[in-house]
């Protein structure tokens, strides 16, 4: 211990150290919490970029802010398949014969938040100005909104206008545009130029929620960091990287919760608060957590409320799509709901090798194997997908079977063949994209595994997401995979990812271009939902099976868990803003949380 | 000393050029297209280049190259892309939750890492200096998530000793949240801080001074504190400034996985939003960094062993 010794006496720092590491532990152990107890943490897969609602094009952005911002309309609640109610419009609108004019009523009483941007603090009474100055923002190059295709080209003068300002020192936002009217302050008219049968659908959306006037002025280029719109929360603070904290909104023009729900809904007792005035909680608490494993724990823990679960916490959580008795034990619920989305594989139909030849196509549709992808991958939470049409959607037909979505690697050799290249021979390696994701290399991995066995080699391209995004729209990724959520339960939304004018750097990434496919799309456009137009849904969706353009693979499941204290949820993926009809059992959060 | 000073800073003007050549090139050839992404999954051909010339995307090259030599020269490098914040303010807002999570971590890492250094030198060849240099190898061997993923696992969800993940931004109340972290990166930096400093040490001790001091009848303590160390100095120095850029920049992994609103995460999520502006100031920040410390570095070894003359 010579040594030792003089150490310790020379570094009296070192007695500090342990000092003060006890400090740090003992203020480590400390527990607290900036959660009141009738408030809900939800976790963020993601990053989220802005509060603005013209630049909402995530789905966890608009997590947040669908909370804060409204519009016209929003979903029904507790209705399946899912259906457009009014939100700030005081009932559904007069439309015009032709169907190119709706007229709406704005709800009386309706708020902005409270916020230093208005004069005296007080958030002022919503106007029918207010909207049209939103969607004119919307349309503003300068706002270089993600949202603009909602209203393009649909509404009559709005493009004039769009092309003009900025440009032109006479176009200013108090230029009328032809086919956004307020005669009063109540009173909205919009007018289009082509029938727009998704218009009440699109309303729903953030993009086309109400904002103030006074709030972008104040704020500029930063309304994205200082949202105002008039919401059942208002916005509290936000740490980048971190977390988003909403407060009940005081001034909120109020809302009930539904009495008309499923034979199920009843059962459930989800109806127990029918005609309750919204929201029940205090807070709400969004916390960014990119990373699966403190997602996780947090819920396991009880900080968060909600969770998703995370692949590799799947097999310890879920039995048989059941959860496990030893996490049911602690008043964990689990949700399961069909997503309106598609998962695929896409052809590059301008690359003049798997482009230009259908039977290479079908070979590798047979090639692949998505079963076992589904397994691998997904965990089986999800079903197998045999077109773009999602589940839930318009056309959409459970026993409805893709011939080449079978599994056969014998027939796919035969393909291969016909294509002409037996055995794979004088087929250059394909090349295939992907973003670059610990999953989904492993995807592109195993989608070469499958081509292989026809003798089908395959080169992967990983890229980070920006160079992935690029190389898509560019046309420059042979094959690449990818999955479209859609932004409203028409399956218009699906085959406009096939409509020839929309080819990259458009939605139709796999620039597939096809006469008769554009017709009927065209067609359907002007046909309210019905039979007939359904029909043609179902024969456009027979063009795809026959030409190929995607692998469609599955469509994923949500899989949601909720503790045992949270009441009210019912939740799909395209729904957001529903935070207000969900409930804290104050007295059930103490007794289970005390168990975790 | 001030010629040498004065070289130095002049040097650094071609290494930035480098770097903002190369940082300029790589984003342009490699990093996507900025105004393609802000666009969005609707994106026309005409949306994405009125986002192109808002950007200032569609100048030519050279224009562009000359505008960034403008704002490293102005210390302006504007507003973020994504956030429309302000770098300056950003940068302001990210320092401080790095620096809680690095800093401390730093400081004990060194008060414990270099006089175990010492011993385990001092004891070279003993059972103890076996073991702790197998333990090192082990540490180092294992991947740093495994650290992060265990330490978050067993101290923060079984014992329940830490919060899982959290952020408070008062002073006070962080420390909550930063205990772990900061225990996880004194860990990380055990293995390869202890090995380092034993082999200066080792070094150092078997060098004539030393047993020329030893022979005068100096006490072990007075070898060890006033020979050796001052001498192991100097590498030590050179290591230890060295790594202060990279904790001002902090550490990716620890801000992602325990949510702490540090400069590592938003680099990372700049780099995935295409994010210029805050790249670029990223980079210059941390290329000025790298060089002002290493300038410092040079300029301490003069300070702490006069053999060294600078000039």
């Amino acid at each position: 211990m010579q040594l030792i010794s003089p150490l310790f006496r020379s570094f009296k720092a070192f007695k500090s150290l342990i000092i003060f590491c006890s400090v740090l532990l003992t203020l480590g152990c400390t527990k607290k919490s900036d959660a009141p107890d009738n408030s809900i943490t939800f976790p963020l897969e993601a990053y989220i970029k802005g509060l603005d609602p013209a630049k909402s094009s995530d789905t966890y952005t608009e997590e947040v802010l669908s909370n804060l911002v409204e519009g016209l309309f929003q979903y029904s609640y507790l209705k399946r398949p899912l259906q457009v109610e009014p939100l700030l419009a005081a009932a559904m609108p007069t439309v015009s014969k032709d169907g190119m004019t709706h007229t709406f009523k704005i709800k009386k009483g309706v708020r902005f938040h409270d916020s230093e941007a208005f004069p005296d603090g007080k958030g002022r009474e919503v106007k029918a100005q207010d909207f049209i100055y939103s969607w004119k923002r919307l349309a503003d190059p300068a706002t270089q909104s993600e949202g603009w295709w909602i209203f393009d080209g649909k509404i009559k003068g709005l493009n004039e206008w769009r092309d003009k300002i900025g440009k032109e020192a006479s176009v200013t936002y108090d230029t009328p545009v032809a086919g956004l009217e307020a005669p009063d302050d109540e009173t909205l008219i919009i007018r289009l130029t082509v029938p727009y049968y998704q218009l009440h659908y699109v309303l729903t959306m953030s993009y086309a929620s109400v904002i103030p006037k006074e709030a972008v002025d104040k704020y500029g280029a930063e309304f994205l960091n200082h949202p105002v719109g008039t919401g059942p929360f208002k916005f509290e603070s936000w740490i980048r990287g971190n977390k988003v904290i909403l407060a009940k909104n005081p001034t909120w023009h109020g809302g009930t919760f539904p009495s008309e729900g499923s034979a199920e809904d009843k059962a459930s007792g989800i109806l127990a608060d029918a005609g309750k005035p919204l929201p029940f909680v205090d807070k709400l608490i969004f916390l960014e957590m990119p990373e699966a494993q403190p997602r996780w724990l947090s819920f396991m823990k009880g900080t968060t409320d909600l969770s998703g679960i995370p692949k590799d916490n799947y097999d310890g959580a879920v039995k048989d799509r059941k959860l496990r008795p030893e996490v049911e034990s602690k008043g964990i619920r689990l949700h399961i709901y069909s997503s309106a989305e598609v998962v695929y594989i896409s052809f590059n139909m301008v690359d003049p090798v798997v482009g230009k030849n259908l039977y290479l196509r079908q070979a590798l549709a047979m090639a692949y194997d998505t079963t076992t992808a589904m397994e691998k991958f997904y965990n089986n939470r999800a079903i197998m997908a045999h077109s773009m049409i999602a589940p839930g959607m318009d056309g959409y037909e459970p026993e409805f079977k893709n011939p080449f979505k079978e599994y056969n690697v014998e027939k796919a050799k035969e393909l291969l063949k016909k294509a002409g290249y037996p055995d794979g021979k004088g087929l250059p390696p394909i090349e295939y994209s992907d973003s670059g994701t610990t999953t989904s290399r492993q995807m592109s991995e195993y989608l070469s595994q499958q081509f292989e066995k026809i003798g089908v080699k395959v080169n992967i391209v990983s890229n980070s997401w920006p160079q992935f995004q690029d190389r898509i729209r560019n046309k420059k990724a042979q094959m690449f995979g990818m999955a479209w959520l859609a932004d409203y339960p028409d399956p218009q939304n699906m085959m406009q990812l096939f409509y020839g004018p929309n080819i990259s750097p458009g939605p139709n990434s796999s620039n597939f271009q096809n006469k008769e496919f554009d017709a009927l799309y065209e067609k359907a456009l002007k046909l309210p939902p019905g039979p007939a137009r359904s029909d043609l849904y179902k024969k456009m969706r027979d063009i795809f099976v026959a030409q190929l353009p995607w692998i469609p693979t599955v469509h994923r499941q949500g899989f949601t868990l909720s503790h045992g204290w949270i009441e009210n949820y019912k939740k799909v993926d395209s729904m957001h803003g529903y935070f207000k009809y969900l409930r804290v059992n104050v007295d059930k959060k103490k007794e289970l949380k005390a168990k975790l | 000393m001030f010629k040498f000073i004065l070289r130095r800073t002049l040097y650094t003007i071609p290494i930035l050029f480098g770097v903002t050549l190369i940082m300029f090139l790589l984003f342009h050839v490699a990093g996507g297209d900025p105004a393609a992404q802000a666009a969005g999954r609707y994106a026309t051909p005409e949306s994405i280049q009125i986002i192109r010339v808002q950007m200032g995307l569609d100048k030519p090259l050279v224009i562009q190259y000359f505008e960034l030599v403008r704002q490293i020269f102005t210390l302006d490098f504007g507003r973020s892309w994504a956030s429309k914040q302000e770098i300056s303010s950003l940068f302001a807002s990210g320092i401080g939750p790095s620096l809680s999570v690095t800093l401390p971590a730093f400081v004990l890492a060194l008060l414990m890492n270099i006089p175990l250094g010492m011993l385990v030198a001092y004891k070279r060849n003993s059972w103890f200096d076996k073991n702790m240099l197998v333990l090192c190898l082990a540490m180092l061997s294992i991947s740093s998530v495994v650290y992060v993923l265990a330490g978050q696992y067993f101290l923060s969800y079984k014992l329940g000793w830490f919060p899982v993940s959290g952020w408070d931004p008062s002073w006070i109340g962080r420390w909550e949240y930063v205990t772990l972290p900061v225990i996880i990166l004194l860990v990380l930096f055990f293995g390869g801080d202890l090995l380092f400093f034993r082999t200066v040490f080792l070094e150092e001790m078997h060098q004539d001074y030393v047993r020329t001091a030893r022979s005068k009848g100096l006490s072990e303590r007075r070898v060890l504190f006033k020979h050796v160390l001052r001498n192991a100095l100097v590498p030590i120095i050179t290591l230890l400034v060295l790594q202060v850029p990279f904790l001002i920049v902090g550490s990716l992994l620890i801000e992602s996985y325990f949510g702490i609103p540090g400069l590592g995460g938003m680099i990372f999520r700049a780099i995935q939003e295409a994010d210029f502006p805050v790249i670029k100031a990223m980079t210059i920040m941390g290329a000025v960094l790298y060089i002002v410390f290493q300038l410092l570095s040079d300029v301490l070894y003069a300070l702490v062993d006069p053999k060294i003359r600078l000039g």
